[in-house]
């Protein structure tokens, strides 16, 4: 199967001398095309400065990654992916329609094309009463609605969520699931950071668990949750992964 | 050129539902309603005193609305989170960048445009065709003006705060308006070393008072030549162009 995302070797470090902090220390992935990839790890274990990486906000230290083959520091190789930050407060002027149709015309979208597709996001993510509303007035929840919605603009072919259902209501996070098995039917990618374990256990194909910058298990979920012959919880799994790697 | 025109359109809708520009309109109307009225009472040159106090409002307001509008685009995209999304999208650093400058340029070109229209209706009802010339040119230098103000802010707003940024600005734009002169003749008449360090300040730093037309129109004087408004378009385009180029470096180098 052809690989989305390409990761060998990767460092990455804050700051230098004393107050250097290390985020990634080598961390190897291959994300293959087609399917809902969980990244999980705990505050700090690097998860967010490597989605930084992948959209090329950061550059690489030490270590090569690739999307859809190409660098991500260079614009066109984005075209293809949506992004949903873990926080960002819209601009407080613009109206949904507005910050979607300015996004749009970033991708170069046609303009008729473009129309049909917003009015289709606003209404998927259930916001489409409130599309003439400036954001400022918008509760986190709304907010964060809006901020999926213009990750899915440009029709992506690859998705990358960071913390994508914090301030959700249970409503809105069981429909950014169905959104994300439609584009995983789709045979697009979908990649997700989380906290939320029940969450990625509910979708997610494979997952990798990282902490303190290091990729400590990788591979398919229900590999992972029937491994010891019983049946158990991500959650369980993760805190069994993270604890020992601490002791160890 | 439509990331950048997005940018554009955006910078615009939030200028017009801000509130800053209409109070700084309003309270431009009322002064300059209240000094016309006083020559109802014919006080002696004060079609003069009109014009020179209605320019300086002008320009000040223009650049206030240009300054405070500019300085807040980058820190507050990154204040907010949405530099991320943005810089997620088939767009460069430097493209940002020059979106925030083309944005801002046009955000004062359009106050600037009213302020000075509201200021002829009010100065000038009775211009001859050399007035009109020089008012003319009064209007691109202040359009220039704004865009070497915009482009000095922008390259600022990379690694400044807001706050710095308007205090900075302003600082240079009232030391150059008041002592560019007085630094034009040390240079000229110092030797040395010192002479070098006050030459590269007085050239690195923007020349506001090039684009002064104050006393040519409260005086009524003739318009400029040709080949100075030539050479003052030049100095802008170059001066807005070196500056966009370092800030594009400067944020390109940025740890977002």
């Amino acid at each position: 199967m052809e690989s989305v995302i390409e990761i060998r070797d990767l460092f990455h470090a804050y700051g230098a001398g004393k107050k250097k902090w290390e985020a990634l220390r080598g961390i190897t992935l291959t994300v293959k095309k087609g399917g809902i990839f969980g990244f999980l790890g705990p505050n700090g274990a690097g998860k967010t400065t490597t989605i930084k990486l992948l959209l090329g906000i950061l550059t690489p230290q030490i270590g090569t990654l690739s999307v859809f083959g190409g660098i991500p520091a260079i614009p066109r190789t984005r075209m293809k992916i949506g992004y949903m930050p873990e926080i960002a407060d819209y601009y407080r002027y613009l109206t949904p329609g507005e910050l979607l149709y300015m996004y749009g015309d970033i991708f170069g979208i046609d303009r008729k094309i473009l129309t049909g597709r917003i009015n289709e996001l606003l209404e998927m993510v259930g916001i489409s009463e409130s599309a003439g509303r400036q954001m400022r007035t918008f509760s986190r929840g709304m907010k964060q609605k809006v901020s999926f919605a213009q990750a899915l603009i440009n029709d992506p072919d690859l998705l990358i969520l960071d913390e994508p259902t914090g301030g959700l209501d249970p409503i809105a996070r069981k429909k950014m699931r169905e959104v994300m098995i439609s584009l995983r039917d789709k045979n697009k990618t979908v990649f997700f950071s989380s906290h939320e374990l029940s969450e990625v256990e509910l979708v997610s194909d494979r997952v990798a668990i990282l902490n303190k910058g290091r990729v400590l298990k990788e591979g398919l979920l229900s590999g992972f949750l029937s491994a010891k012959g019983e049946k158990q919880t991500l959650e369980g799994y993760f805190l069994e992964i993270i604890e020992g790697s601490e002791k160890g | 050129m439509r990331a950048i025109a997005a940018i554009v359109r955006g910078m615009f809708l939030e200028l017009l539902r801000k509130k800053d520009f209409y109070v700084l309109f309003i309270l431009m109307l009322v002064l300059l309603g209240f000094l016309s009225a006083q020559t109802f009472f014919d006080i002696e040159g004060i079609s003069r005193y009109m014009r020179d106090f209605g320019y300086t409002l002008v320009m000040l307001l223009s650049f206030i609305v240009c300054v405070t509008f500019s300085a807040r685009q980058i820190p507050s995209e990154i204040e907010s989170g949405t530099v991320y999304p943005f810089l997620a999208k088939p767009v460069s650093r430097s493209m940002l960048v020059s979106g925030k400058f083309c944005g801002a340029v046009m955000i004062s070109a359009i106050t600037f445009t009213l302020y000075f229209g509201v200021f002829v209706l009010f100065c000038f009802t009775e211009a001859g065709r050399a007035e009109a010339i020089l008012l003319i040119q009064s209007f691109l230098f202040g359009i220039m003006f704004l865009s070497v103000a915009s482009a000095l802010t922008v390259f600022f707003s990379v690694f400044l705060t807001t706050s710095a940024n308007v205090a900075i600005t302003f600082l240079i734009y009232f030391f150059m308006i008041s002592f560019s002169d007085l630094l034009r003749d040390a240079v000229l008449a110092g030797k040395g070393i010192e002479t070098l360090g006050l030459g590269v300040v007085y050239y690195l730093l923007p020349h506001f008072d090039f684009f002064d037309l104050r006393v040519r129109l409260t005086h009524a004087w003739d318009p400029l030549p040709l080949w100075v408004v030539a050479a003052v378009t030049a100095y802008t385009v170059v001066y807005c162009a070196g500056l966009l180029f370092f800030a594009g470096r400067l944020f390109g180098r940025k740890k977002l």
